[in-house]
């Protein structure tokens, strides 16, 4: 009994906060997409906003370019870390040096990366001067749109480029308390090199690979700075969209708005879910 | 892949690397580190046009703007330093007896409060700051330092519990109760038994909390209005603006102290989940 | 019925100089089972791990009925290893896990259905096929490992420290089990331990392992009785180990002449005799006795310790507390020290 007075008088500070700021915020922007803005002189209800959203091509547009990026940014991702993190895991000479500069870009603002991949790949960029001095293009324009193109490329190289790493860490810290046990065993029961990667080494590393790739999924969905740095304008992606329909002058806008967040939190709610799922029956096994 | 007879006994240890394995590493590597190369050269370029592969002049033009008294730039680092420093230190007196009471104790709906300090983050930023802009506006904190303060607080503070949660676990209280029963106060005991016990995974959480406010844009953009200037909000004016050698210098300095934290702790990260999950915020 | 042949074995591990395993050459023969015995970290579970091909030799052979088997990759060589801490795939059933090794040979499903099944009951775990490792306990566990192995009918299984993590009532019980298997199937056992009394309860011939080299390779009683040398002495219990010198059938030293067993080797310079092999208080007359002054006495519960000397040299007895109990501390007592429990070391 005394334990949990305690409990509740450590935890109450942090739950405040999170509650009030976090839950409080989530809620006012429910209330706020039905219509509800009682300091802005709105108090009726309605679903008006959805309805206008969900009728109008801009969000749909937007809703599966967004989901586009995020899907196959995450599945890029995950497939390269799982080949880096079996790389990484073996020894051989140099490899703290190749881990240093493995983890280097985790700690690096999505924002750098961004403008790192424009000065890269847009058309004056530097991969189209290579190409220009070895004449495959004449001038930047011959050279593919890869920013502010309608494939979203540059979001996705910026997304891989970012969260290589972050998959490929997490992968290695669970091969690591594995251990190379597993796979020995299931070597020495007749495996070969193949087999034990595909029916343990991978079974074994997919709740993880998993939680790690939900994370990445709901971040890419509602990452605001490098779409609006690198995507297009129509259709921009979902968070993009929202911001400008907040800033719009027409206050009419805002429960949409606010709707397309709420949209953006579903999904991410979605993912938690899976990922508390995940990590509570990969701690079980 | 194949069944066939391998000449050469391998190791199942994998020691070493083969060729192909050597390339694709070396591929990856240079595709990670590759984007920040245009931006230190950037920096120091004076001028250089299409399609020049490297300047054709150079220059500490952008190095002098940046540290110029006149430019934003320098107030800027201020501010988001700040911003950083404060929202960490909130994060701390506020986390770690959240992350104590997680990681020390069994009780009922722990599952589901830890689930709620979770979701901050996971559930992107954008969704809880458009809700919380008409009550901030009203408070007067729009706009406000105090207000971007407040609001970094939902990405920093989850990540300090968890830390310290991970910390906490791997604590025994009873170490206290020896503590107290030698004689000391509560205050003492803290101050000389717990707090030493917790300072490494303490110092590690706030570096965290320090790079995960250092990284916020939307989160300051929305609430500070435009009025906070901190260095992403420069940095993403200067590159949609096209002045490619100050955003380059921009970019180094707002790199610098991930990679100072990297190169500290980099035993530290490796392998460790929580860690490398609060960086994903960055 | 495999025999396995371990020719000039030598293990280096990268970086270092001193060998893991050095130089070890032995048959294991055919449907034998046999013990590598040794401290922990003494090279025995590398030996286990080069005849699995997990790990590659420096130098030296290994031969499978006579084949060299060194470039067979570990999957081709149907020597199974059992690991110390069973290592059951968390996220397949138990039957999956026994069918695993079957699966990889592209059996087809129905036989490797027949397979399981046969071998849980050979195991007793029929009725958990359906089950998740972590449903079992440590035992059943341990269980499912061997019957996962033993599906695959290997040339030879290895055993690493099987029942090391189980506690000791478990282990008997796994010990009983693996020996009756071992004689309904004759395969070729090889199994780690570092607990003599498993390796002497289990296995035909034991092979002791000292840093790294093959010190003795015998049956157990040899091991006991006629150890090789001080150290293979030392590591099964010997206590007594007497300077002096050997002269046809006999030992000098300064305790006087002692009158050894037929068949002790004619050369050496250390008598040893086991604790429990005194006898004190006997006719002082007999051979082979001495005159010697109780040092110490102590207490251990089923036996007492007796630690006595002559001249300079001390040497300790182990007899049973109502022997041991007329003895007094500072007296002086006929110490008999039996033909037949002598042994000599060089």
């Amino acid at each position: 009994m005394a334990d949990r007075w305690k409990v509740l008088i450590l935890l109450s500070p942090a739950l405040l906060l999170i509650v009030g700021l976090f839950l409080g915020g989530l809620f006012l922007g429910l209330i706020g997409s039905l219509g509800y803005m009682p300091l802005l002189g709105r108090e009726e209800i309605s679903l008006d906003a959805y309805r206008k959203i969900l009728a109008s091509d801009r969000f749909y547009h937007s809703f599966l370019m967004t989901f586009y990026i995020s899907f196959t940014s995450t599945i890029i991702a995950s497939i390269l870390a799982v080949g880096a993190a079996l790389i990484l895991r073996r020894h051989f000479f140099g490899r703290s040096v190749i881990n240093f500069l493995f983890q280097i870009n985790l700690t690096v603002p999505h924002l750098v990366g961004a403008v790192g991949i424009l000065y890269l790949f847009s058309q004056s960029g530097f991969f189209s001067r290579l190409a220009y001095e070895f004449e495959l293009i004449a001038r930047p324009s011959d050279f593919p749109a890869m920013i502010y193109d309608p494939l979203a490329i540059g979001i996705i190289l910026q997304y891989v480029w970012k969260e290589v790493p972050f998959i490929g860490m997490i992968l290695l810290a669970n091969m690591q308390t594995f251990g190379q046990d597993y796979e020995a065993a299931a070597r020495s029961l007749g495996a070969n090199r193949w087999q034990g990667f595909r029916y343990v080494l991978l079974p074994l590393l997919t709740p993880g690979l998993l939680a790690a790739a939900l994370i990445v999924f709901a971040f890419t969905f509602g990452a605001y700075e490098i779409p609006a740095l690198l995507g297009q304008n129509y259709p921009a992606s979902l968070p993009v969209l929202a911001y400008q329909s907040f800033t719009d002058v027409d206050l009419n806008a805002r429960p949409e708005a606010l709707a397309m967040g709420m949209i953006i939190a579903v999904l991410s709610a979605v993912m938690i879910l899976g990922y508390a799922r995940l990590t509570r029956r990969y701690v079980r096994s | 892949m194949s069944n066939g007879t391998v000449t050469r006994q391998e190791d199942i240890s994998h020691d070493g690397l083969s060729g192909p394995a050597w390339f694709a590493l070396i591929l990856l590597i240079s595709w990670l580190v590759l984007p920040l190369i245009p931006l230190g050269i950037w920096s120091i370029s004076r001028s250089w046009f299409f399609p020049d592969i490297t300047p054709s002049a150079y220059s500490l033009r952008a190095w002098t703007y940046v540290f110029s008294t006149t430019s934003e730039v320098l107030p800027a680092l201020g501010m988001t330093t700040f911003i950083a420093l404060c929202a960490t230190l909130l994060s701390a007196i506020i986390g770690l007896p959240a992350g104590r009471a997680l990681g020390l104790y069994q009780f009922r709906g722990k599952a589901v409060i830890e689930l709620l300090i979770l979701a901050p983050t996971i559930v992107p930023g954008i969704a809880v700051a458009l809700g919380l802009h008409v009550v901030f506006l009203n408070l007067g904190l729009a706009g406000s330092f105090s207000g971007v303060l407040i609001i970094h607080l939902i990405p920093t503070l989850p990540y300090m519990v968890l830390v310290m949660a991970g910390v906490f676990a791997n604590y025994n209280p009873e170490i206290e109760a020896q503590a107290r029963s030698l004689g000391a106060g509560p205050i003492q005991t803290f101050y000389y038994v717990t707090l030493p016990a917790i300072l490494p995974g303490l110092l590690i959480g706030s570096l965290f909390t320090f790079l995960v406010s250092w990284s916020q844009y939307i989160l300051t953009l929305l609430i500070g209005g435009g009025r906070v200037v901190t260095l992403p909000l420069l940095l993403f004016n200067f590159a949609s603006a096209g002045r490619n050698d100050i955003t380059g210098a921009i970019s180094m300095i707002y790199i610098l102290p991930g990679v100072v934290l990297l190169l500290l702790g980099a035993r530290h990260l490796t392998g460790r989940n929580s860690a490398t999950e609060s960086l994903r915020q960055i | 019925m495999t025999d396995v042949t371990l020719e000039n074995l030598t293990k280096t591990y990268p970086g270092e100089t001193i060998p893991a395993v050095n130089d070890v050459s032995m048959r294991i023969e055919g449907g034998s089972l046999t013990a590598l015995l040794g401290p922990s970290a003494c090279g025995k579970s590398t030996i286990l791990k080069m005849i699995a091909g997990l790990l590659a030799p420096t130098s030296g052979d290994i031969r499978f009925a006579g084949q060299s088997i060194l470039h067979l990759p570990p999957n081709r060589r149907d020597a199974v290893m059992v690991f110390q801490n069973h290592l059951l795939f968390p996220y397949m059933t138990v039957g999956e896990n026994v069918g695993f090794g079957l699966k990889m040979r592209r059996l087809p499903k129905k036989e490797i259905a027949d397979a399981v099944g046969r071998t849980l009951e050979f195991v007793q775990l029929d009725s958990m096929e359906k089950r998740k490792p972590s449903q079992l306990s440590g035992g059943q566990q341990q269980r499912v490992a061997l019957a996962r192995a033993l599906v695959l009918r290997p040339k030879i299984l290895l055993l690493d420290e099987p029942f090391s993590n189980l506690d000791a009532n478990l282990r008997l019980e796994m010990q009983q089990l693996l020996n009756s298997l071992h004689q309904e199937l004759k395969t070729t056992m090889l199994f780690v331990t570092h607990d003599q009394e498993e390796a002497v309860a289990l296995s035909s011939k034991i092979a002791l392992i000292l840093g790294g080299t093959l010190r003795q390779y015998a049956p157990a009683v040899s091991l006991y009785q006629k150890p090789q040398n001080q150290e293979v002495a030392k590591f099964f219990g010997a206590k007594n180990f007497i300077p002096g010198e050997c002269a046809s059938g006999y030992f000098d030293c300064s305790l006087g002449r002692f009158a050894l067993p037929d068949g002790a080797p004619d050369t050496g310079n250390i008598l040893t005799i086991r604790p429990e092999n005194f006898v004190i208080g006997a006719d002082g007359n007999t051979e082979n006795s001495v005159q010697a002054t109780i040092v110490s006495k102590q207490f251990l519960g089923n036996q007492t310790r007796i630690e006595m000397r002559k001249e300079s040299i001390s040497f300790e007895a182990l007899l049973p507390p109502h022997i041991a109990e007329p003895f007094e501390e500072g007296t002086t007592v006929a110490v008999h020290f039996p033909r037949r429990s002598l042994w000599v070391l060089s």
